[in-house]
């Protein structure tokens, strides 16, 4: 069996500090954040939900889901977005006109209009790293180690595991777009 | 230049920001002679690589276009940021001039060294100590901003500077407990990389992780529990739970006996401890206990220490005595849950399960830092907390000599020629008198290095009608233009961390060197060169031959360090040597019974022999009895470390400008909404800024994150609305400390014009 290769996200274990963000900016010397830190079921970032002193905080870093039936690549007219057999979906920039069909189609809001060069620009899941042999760096910059990356079709692999282990959840699953990325809840509390 | 342009090297450094302990080993990526990437670097142990998104963003301060380039000096007025261009040589001319002069008719203790944090750097600070010592002028000591109440409280109960090793040393070993009360810290945002990696271990593991803080913070949404009280409440907090623990016979009475002084008869008439004169013993000054097995005094032998009775009311040669442990519990009878609950704000039934939790776990470990020991009595606060964590035996140590893991040469710095007099030491706040009434000695010139102060101390408007205009001469060191820099006349500039070496005490259980990656940009020096040029002016040059590399041989020389040096460093992070098989150090407390002190003899005159609870001193815990009902505190952010990443653009696009988090009953009592512009103020100042209604905060209580720079508000600023009041019973136990988190406010809509 080939490769998928992914991400999965611990909010268990995520603080959101948007290291990710930062770290992810600099290495792909982008121009928008492709890791959005958003705070969960508020509209104001970094404030919790609830009343005080019954609240709580749940963080998801949302980027591009490497998803296995991407809309993005098949509404680009010019081969400017790739799915690879080994589960990345690349942006090519080269081939890439501006149209923003793909920012239309992908249901998650994580693809970007780059102004400046009229292309789009997103998480390549740092192929460059990757085919490399070594971790995305926003796997290596989390402040929480909240990230895993690996093969989700190995079983034994730590993405698979923590998928299983921890009830695993993809983002809008009725999309039909299967993302490489996955999430783990936060835990219930143990309370006193 | 026979290097090949393209071709990149890597050089392993670590990040002294003043995260301090965090430390992260860096890895910078060299293309030619420009960084152009930084990376986490390796630590022995894998798990220990780690950068936060501050230290990812440092080439944004090396590299940033407001970096001063050269030395400056002032040509307009103070404040006014008009300076000059002039030589290295020039700027050195006018200090010694200067100096000379104030010297000449002051002495030379009228100059001091203000020193802020210099994070996990060493021989920056170190060289500042060692050219004070030679001229034996004045050390400012910077613990005072807001890191003198935890030593205060420390010094009192366990005899050290820190309470760390006592209360966590073995969560730092990775060695996880049962239960984790976090009290009064937010290491999510202020330490996430060597605390709060770890509390998630723990948590993952099994620990129970309870936080205690005035906020809901980023540590706090990862409890199993959240007790939210109010500001300055915390040793009402203790005693409550202390309250729960003796009732119901949960604390540890082996323990109390052993290492505190709980048994220590105290005399009812003078509250003093009874000594072996008051008995006619031979040794005069010995603590006395009342012996269960024979039923009378007798002094505290360690042969029976565990028949000491640690409750009751004896007579003892017609002197009213009773254990110290006694006075404690007779306290806590006046907290009650319901009590505790009235003045914290913390549910009773909460307090009753934590003392239940405390009083019958094995393994409990308390974890604390600074932040709510920022009030008028944080001291006691500390005391509190401690003496929770005495009285039911999780006090433990697992690492010595305090804070550093490992102990440093510092000799060489704090006293530079060992038989002549060092310099002279003044707190923070007490240099505030110090300046403006000249007492207890007057201070004329000051150099300011590694802190921001009108930024970052207490009330601005002080600072600048009745600070600066008493002093003749100031000094700044400094990366940019900040509000303090400002106000010097002398404008110095000064390196980015990784244009110098340095030696890095942390992360425990690790040492590093911060290497120098690149040349200093522009004119810039290290301080240790800054200091360096200076003493050869002032005929100390000898003192500082050989520059930084001289600095970090000097501070790792010590028989604790054998075979860690600059060229061993210079391969990577190293491990602290592990403690013999079995190790764990005893149990000492520096304190004069040599024991836990539950009792504090030499604060008996103060009132404060037990950690009673008293109420802060401005901040109004109850509502709507005073004229400003809001307590405002100033809670950490991950965008800054201090004042320090104020400036990054990359930072502020995420995090663009400061707000004021207030409550929604409040914002609703006062017409307030999201985003709306407001005026937070008290008698002192006000300050105006963008309010986010947020239920981090509970209702009172309003939060604006400590460091934004002066100018980044519409008006004011976080310390336009602080205060500078001195405790006098820090002042007597080691120097007072600012109370930032104690201060009251009130906030309204913001009206152009008014």
């Amino acid at each position: 069996m080939s490769k998928r290769l992914g991400l999965v996200i611990d909010q268990e274990r995520c603080i959101g500090c948007d290291a990710c963000t930062v770290a992810c900016k600099i290495e792909n010397n982008s121009i928008g954040h492709w890791i959005q830190v958003e705070t969960r079921n508020v509209s104001q970032k970094d404030t919790p939900s609830g009343q005080y002193p019954d609240v709580r905080f749940e963080w998801l870093p949302r980027l591009c889901n490497h998803c296995s039936n991407p809309p993005c690549v098949a509404a680009c007219p010019n081969e400017a977005l790739v799915k690879r057999e080994d589960g990345p979906v690349i942006y090519i920039e080269e081939n890439c006109d501006g149209c923003q069909a793909c920012i239309a189609a992908c249901p998650y809001n994580v693809i970007l209009y780059n102004q400046d060069k009229n292309t789009i620009e997103k998480c390549n899941l740092c192929v460059h790293r990757i085919d490399k042999g070594i971790q995305p760096f926003c796997v290596i910059c989390c402040e929480g180690q909240a990230i895993y990356f690996g093969d989700l079709n190995d079983p034994d692999s730590v993405v698979s595991q923590k998928i299983a282990s921890r009830e695993g959840f993809q983002l809008i699953p009725e999309a039909g777009t299967n993302p490489s990325v996955f999430y783990c809840p936060p835990k219930p509390r143990n309370r006193l | 230049m026979s290097v090949n342009n393209n071709e990149i090297r890597k050089i392993r450094t670590a990040c002294p920001a003043h995260c301090g302990i965090d430390a992260c080993g860096i890895l910078a990526h060299l293309q030619g002679d420009r960084i152009i990437k930084l990376e986490p670097a390796e630590f022995p142990n894998k798990i220990d690589r780690r950068i936060c998104l501050r230290g990812l963003s440092s080439l944004d301060i090396t590299y940033h276009s407001d970096r001063l380039k050269y030395p400056m000096k002032r040509v307009g007025e103070r404040g006014q940021a008009k300076f000059e261009r002039i030589s290295w040589d020039e700027a050195y001319d006018i200090i010694v001039e200067n100096f000379r002069s104030i010297a000449d008719k002051f002495g030379w203790r009228s100059i001091g060294w203000v020193l802020g944090g210099p994070g996990a750097g060493t021989t920056k600070f170190g060289a500042y100590l060692r050219i004070a010592s030679l001229t034996q002028s004045t050390r400012v000591s910077a613990w005072g901003y807001g890191d003198a109440g935890l030593p205060c409280g420390s010094r009192v109960i366990f005899g050290s500077q820190f309470p760390y090793m006592y209360l966590f040393g073995k969560f730092w070993q990775r060695n996880w407990p049962e239960l984790l009360v976090v009290w009064g810290a937010n290491p999510g945002e202020s330490m996430p990389l060597q605390t709060m990696r770890k509390i998630m271990d723990a948590k993952e593991a099994g620990t129970q992780v309870v936080v205690v803080d005035t906020r809901f913070t980023v540590t706090a949404s990862k409890a199993d529990e959240f007790l939210g009280l109010k500001p300055g409440t915390d040793s009402a907090l203790a005693l409550g739970l202390m309250n729960v623990i003796f009732q119901n016979k949960f604390y540890n009475i082996e323990f109390i006996r052993e290492h505190t002084n709980g048994p220590f008869l105290v005399r009812s008439d003078t509250g003093k401890l009874l000594r072996g004169k008051d008995i006619g013993d031979k040794k005069a000054n010995s603590y006395i206990i009342w012996e269960e097995t024979s039923n009378s005094p007798k002094p505290l032998r360690k042969k029976n220490v565990q028949s000491a009775s640690i409750t009751g009311t004896y007579d003892v040669n017609g002197i009213e005595c009773k254990p110290a442990f006694q006075l404690l519990k007779e306290l806590t009878h006046e907290y009650p849950p319901e009590k505790a609950a009235e003045i914290t704000g913390v549910d009773a039934n909460l307090i009753i399960k934590l003392a239940k939790k405390l009083g019958t776990t094995h393994n409990v470990t308390f974890f604390t830092y600074m932040g709510f020991t920022r009030t008028y009595h944080g001291d006691i606060s500390l005391r509190g907390l401690c003496s929770v964590a005495s009285v039911t035996g999780h006090v433990a140590t697992s690492f010595s000599s305090g804070y550093l893991p490992a102990v440093l040469n510092w000799d060489p710095f704090l006293k530079a020629v060992p038989d002549k007099p060092s310099f002279h030491r003044l707190g923070i706040l007490n240099l505030y008198e110090a300046v403006i009434s000249g007492k207890p000695y007057p201070i004329k010139a000051l150099w300011f290095s590694f802190i921001n102060f009108l930024n970052q101390c207490v009330d601005h408007n002080k600072i600048i009608n009745e600070f600066y205009p008493k002093l003749e001469f100031i000094v700044q060191t400094e990366l940019f233009m900040t509000p303090s820099a400002r106000y010097a006349d002398l404008v110095l500039p000064v390196c980015s961390f990784l244009e110098f070496s340095d030696f890095v005490s942390h992360p425990y259980p690790y040492v590093q060197l911060q290497q120098k990656v690149i040349e200093p940009l522009y004119e810039s020096k290290s301080d240790v060169n800054i200091v360096a040029g200076l003493a050869e002016k002032l005929g100390y040059g000898d003192y500082f031959k050989g520059g930084e590399e001289a600095m970090i041989d000097m501070i790792t020389n010590h028989s604790s360090l054998e075979g860690y040096n600059r060229e061993t460093l210079g391969k990577g992070a190293m491990l602290l040597r592990a403690l013999p098989e079995g190790g764990n150090f005893p149990l000492n407390f520096r304190t004069p019974s040599r024991k836990i002190e539950l009792y504090a003899e030499q604060l008996v005159e103060d009132g404060q022999a037990l950690p009673v609870y008293l109420p802060p001193i401005e901040a109004p815990i109850t509502p709507g009895d005073k004229k400003y009902p809001l307590t405002f505190i100033q809670g950490h952010s991950r965008f800054r470390t201090h004042s320090m990443f104020s400036n990054i653009k990359s930072l502020l696009k995420l995090n663009p400008e400061p707000i004021v988090e207030i409550n929604s009953i409040d914002a609703e009592a006062r017409d307030i909404s999201d985003d709306d512009i407001v005026t937070v103020f008290n008698d002192r100042a006000r300050t105006t800024l963008k309010a986010r209604i947020s239920e981090s905060v509970g209702p009172g209580v309003v939060n604006i994150t400590e460091g934004w720079w002066i100018d980044q508000f519409k008006e004011g600023s976080v310390n336009h609305l602080t205060h500078d009041i001195i405790n006098p019973v820090q002042n007597k136990i080691y120097e007072p400390n600012m109370h930032m988190n104690d201060v009251a406010v009130e906030v309204i809509k913001y009206k152009e014009g008014e």
